[in-house]
């Protein structure tokens, strides 16, 4: 998964305290936390969440045992740093499913076709980012490994530390709702918020 | 819509979602292929989950690069914390050696065999 970076010596250099080693890993995997924390929180908190990964990476680095991969420790301790912050907030309730099926409209451009070759604008990345900040965070944190990170459910249950079977039912709320938001949000940009 | 029609709605639209993801096989997914003819609108909702889909995956290709501010930050406090530490130790052992010369001068150190 992830870095196929062989970073054992640095790791085990960091964990002894070697700020030189850690600088390299924090270079090397800075671009994940953020990603992660960007997906997770919005550019509001990524952040701050990031400098916070990186203090407890510091802190817990010499518990590292390294029996798993270190990007996965490293999500795992990212997930738990946004997943805390989520806490912090209020709850929100379910969507309303309305009568008529969430449906998302045809994709502009050559996104069908070829998405491999297509950018997103940068209205469609942040009207993304802000209908993925509306779903529940333990299904978001599960969406956003599956689908923007591309990884197996049983990463997921490692990083997550639940069962697979949880995995894949957070992500399939969190594909559900997702839908729901961006349809409701195509409609109401159609002139259709019903 | 009752709650019992709303939940079985969810619960569609969560397999419809698995099925466009292929996340099912087997029997789920000829399940999933029977409740798609329930319905004339659950393709279109197969088209849509396809769409998001889409949509995230290229979403997931792009790695925006975290602020030189994040990345400095995080290195300047991991030099300071490691300066710290040497000098703490630097210090107990400085400590320790002018306790042990004290103890060697006072003769308080019990004789090797």
């Amino acid at each position: 998964m992830g870095q196929s970076f062989n970073n054992e010596d640095i790791v085990h250099s960091a964990s002894q305290g070697n700020a030189r080693a850690f600088s390299e890993l924090v270079r090397e995997h800075s671009t994940l936390v953020y990603r992660v924390a960007l997906r997770m929180l919005g550019d509001g908190g990524a952040q701050d969440a990031s400098q916070e990964v990186w203090v407890r990476v510091w802190r817990s680095i010499n518990n590292f045992r390294g029996d798993s991969a270190f990007s996965t420790w490293l999500y795992k301790i990212t997930m738990n740093t946004c997943l805390n912050i989520r806490e912090k907030e209020l709850r929100r309730e379910r969507w309303e499913l309305r009568e008529d099926l969430p449906y998302l409209p045809q994709l502009d451009g050559n996104f069908e076709s070829n998405p491999e070759a297509t950018t997103l604008s940068r209205e469609r990345k942040d009207e993304l980012l802000v209908a993925l900040q509306q779903l529940r965070p333990e299904h978001r944190a599960s969406l956003v490994l599956r689908h923007l990170e591309e990884l197996s459910y049983r990463e997921i249950s490692e990083i997550l530390e639940i069962p697979e079977g949880t995995a894949k039912v957070w992500a399939s709320r969190g594909r559900a709702a997702l839908l729901v938001i961006l349809a409701g949000e195509a409609d109401e940009s159609n002139g259709d918020g019903r | 819509m009752t709650w019992e029609a709303t939940e079985k709605r969810w619960e569609a639209l969560e397999k419809i979602g698995a099925y466009a993801a292929g996340e099912l096989d087997g029997e789920e997914a000829r399940e999933a292929e029977l409740l798609l003819m329930e319905d004339e609108d659950y393709p279109r909702l197969v088209e849509s989950y396809t769409r998001m889909l889409v949509l995230l995956s290229v979403m997931g290709q792009e790695s925006p690069e975290a602020p030189k501010s994040v990345v400095n930050n995080a290195i300047r406090r991991a030099y300071v914390a490691a300066f710290l530490r040497g000098a703490e130790d630097f210090v107990g052992g400085l400590g320790r050696s002018y306790a042990g010369a004290f103890v060697y001068y006072l003769g308080l150190r019990p004789k090797e065999a």
